[in-house]
């Protein structure tokens, strides 16, 4: 019957590679072998990569287990093991850096909620406290919350009584676990976060939420129009106004007032990045 | 971290902390191996339930796992956190769930171990409870079976009971090769700086480290072996056990002392991946000197940079993958 079907799938060694196929409903037959395994693996030890890191990442499980196969388009390969994780409620999410338009990958929970999926390691006084940094974070106007006016909460939270003190190595727990990202005393959420999160917040705060107007996705860091307010992500600035002289805002027309950045270039990027490391000592990277 | 190592900070970094052996104590030995047969139940079952793709009708109610797969001591731990209930005599027991939320709990719990092991923090059966089984504690046996079987066939990853003793799990490969694949992204580990530390002690007092002393340094970084930390997690753990599997500590026993004390060396991939000067710059920016303030490990250090020369000229320095980024 409709377990026997999917059993065989299940129950077959690891060692073959099965492409199976099926008329109509192609959702349900994952194709997962040992490379996509190693690849969730180190996916999951990563929590977030950048997509170059998971590109090679891809290459290194082929290489790994299966020389012989050709490297799979990543895209069509992150698809199938999505299509694996759907009943699981997990997926291979992949997001874009609000700041610098990079692209990520992560593996994020899409069952419940987020506050409480990181219930289990965090104590009530401190989920609260995130709770209050997001609600600041979503309501200013640049997408970052001072250190001041989160640890001024304090008195706020729900459980036991926080201090300041205390408060800030929550803080800083929080940018470790990559919740929060940290820009000169400023908080803002992680790219990770929004990617985990993006359907809790819009759901939870949908008046006071910022949204793209190329994307139309959530929107807490970007550009905006000075004379009809619509916002933009950077990145998407950097993609919609791509050598065009006179940028103007495609809501209301108006000279659009901001400095446009440059598209996101991985080459150039991985160029810049490996010259750097050649100047900086080397030993300065080997510290804790 | 060099900040912290005022009190430490000079060439008697190895007679301060040999000093310090006589009154540290000696570290609790690894935790009880797992006895071979755990890990196969877990991961060996051939009858799964049926796969998680599956509408929840077909799943098997929850009776016991067929006892030949289940060794003894897994179905006692199960039982032992599950059985926690306060059957009163008058209650005919709760109903047993539908299927669909066994599955749902299997799921939570999937993601649950999932995430402990990527921050590196004790998967512990009582939290397991605690935090995802709830009150399905009665089921946890097959709930846990379901998530072994779905770590298993999507992540090929076991979950081991590693330790009876104290009910911890951990989410072990079970792919070959086994690698220290984080090394194949070249990830900025802080690792790399907790190990060189140790190796760094190792290699000053010439001989091995007993578990003491170590404890002692790294009490300077703030680490504890009972403590978790947010980076680190189990230090403990980290240091005696993975860094031994990834062959770069060794951790003996030092014979002919009671109570069992142990001590480090430095490993095969530490030998083959580090060289002395690496770690005699590790020192110097550590301690804010020169290397020559330790100056027989220096000349040590110079001997070993002048055979390496020497051994394989078109190579100005020698590649490693951990310090290498």
């Amino acid at each position: 019957m409709f377990t026997a079907k999917y059993m065989h799938i299940y129950s077959k060694e690891d060692k073959e590679q099965h492409s199976f196929t099926m008329q109509g409903s192609t959702r349900r037959t994952g194709i997962m072998t040992d490379v996509h395994r190693r690849f969730l693996q180190l996916l999951m030890t990563h929590g977030v990569l950048e997509e170059w890191d998971v590109k090679r990442l891809q290459k290194h499980c082929y290489k790994v287990h299966d020389c012989n196969a050709p490297v799979e388009k990543l895209e069509d390969f992150i698809n199938n093991i999505n299509s694996v994780l759907e009943s699981l409620y997990i997926e291979i999410k992949k997001g874009v850096t609000e700041d610098d338009g990079r692209p990520i990958y992560a593996l994020v929970n899409l069952a419940t909620t987020p506050i409480s999926k990181m219930a289990s390691d965090f104590a009530e006084n401190e989920l609260d406290l995130f709770r209050k940094a997001l609600e600041l974070i979503i309501d200013s106007e640049t997408g970052f919350a001072s250190s001041t006016n989160i640890l001024n909460m304090v008195d706020q939270l729900k459980g036991k009584k926080m201090r300041k003190k205390e408060a800030e190595q929550v803080l800083q727990k929080f940018v470790q676990s990559r919740w929060l990202t940290e820009k000169e005393g400023e908080f803002t959420l992680h790219t990770r976060a929004i990617l985990e999160m993006e359907q809790h917040i819009r759901e939870t705060y949908p008046d006071a939420v910022k949204m793209c107007n190329i994307c139309h996705s959530l929107l807490i860091q970007g550009q905006s129009c000075e004379t009809c307010g619509i916002r933009m992500h950077s990145p998407c600035v950097a993609k919609y106004f791509k050598s065009n002289a006179e940028p103007r805002c495609p809501n209301c027309n108006d000279y659009w007032p901001h400095d446009i950045p440059e598209v996101f270039d991985p080459d150039k990027d991985r160029e810049a990045g490996l010259s750097k490391s050649n100047r900086k000592s080397l030993r300065s990277r080997q510290l804790l | 971290m060099s900040e912290q190592s005022k009190d430490v900070c000079d060439p008697n970094f190895a007679a301060e902390a040999s000093n310090s052996e006589v009154c540290g104590s000696p570290g609790v030995p690894g935790g009880p191996p797992a006895p071979a047969s755990q890990a196969a139940t877990l991961a060996g079952l051939d009858s799964p339930p049926p796969g998680p793709s599956d509408a929840p009708p077909a799943s098997p109610p929850p009776q016991p796992p067929s006892d030949e797969d289940d060794p003894k001591a897994l179905q006692q731990a199960a039982e032992e956190g599950c059985a926690h209930q306060a059957p009163s005599a008058a209650q005919p027991g709760p109903a047993p769930p539908a299927p669909a939320q066994l599955v749902q709990k299997a799921h939570e719990l999937m993601w649950y171990v999932l995430v402990k092991d990527q921050k590196r923090m004790i998967i512990w059966f009582p939290d397991m409870v605690k935090d995802v089984i709830g009150s399905y504690k009665k089921w946890c046996r097959s709930i846990l079976r379901r998530t072994s079987v779905i770590l298993a066939r999507v992540f090929g990853l076991h979950l081991r009971l590693t330790s009876l003793h104290t009910m911890e799990f951990s989410l072990v490969k079970a792919l070959e090769p086994e690698e220290l694949e984080r090394v194949a992204l070249s990830n900025r580990m802080p690792m790399t700086g907790l190990l060189l530390m140790i190796l760094s002690l190792i290699y000053v007092k010439g001989r091995g480290a007993r578990e003491s002393a170590v404890w002692n340094v790294l009490r300077i970084l703030g680490l504890r072996p009972w403590k978790k930390h947010s980076t680190f997690g189990d230090v403990r753990k980290l240091i005696t056990e993975e860094f031994v599997q990834q062959h770069y500590l060794k951790y003996q026993r030092v014979p002919h002392v009671e109570p069992p004390e142990y001590e480090f060396f430095w490993g095969p991939r530490a030998n083959r991946e580090i060289t002395k000067m690496q770690i005699m710059e590790f020192l110097a920016r550590v301690f804010k000197k020169d290397p020559q303030a330790w100056p027989s490990r220096y000349r040590e250090a110079l001997e070993e940079a002048r055979a390496l020369r020497e051994a394989a000229p078109p190579v100005p320095c020698p590649r490693n993958s951990v310090s290498e980024d």
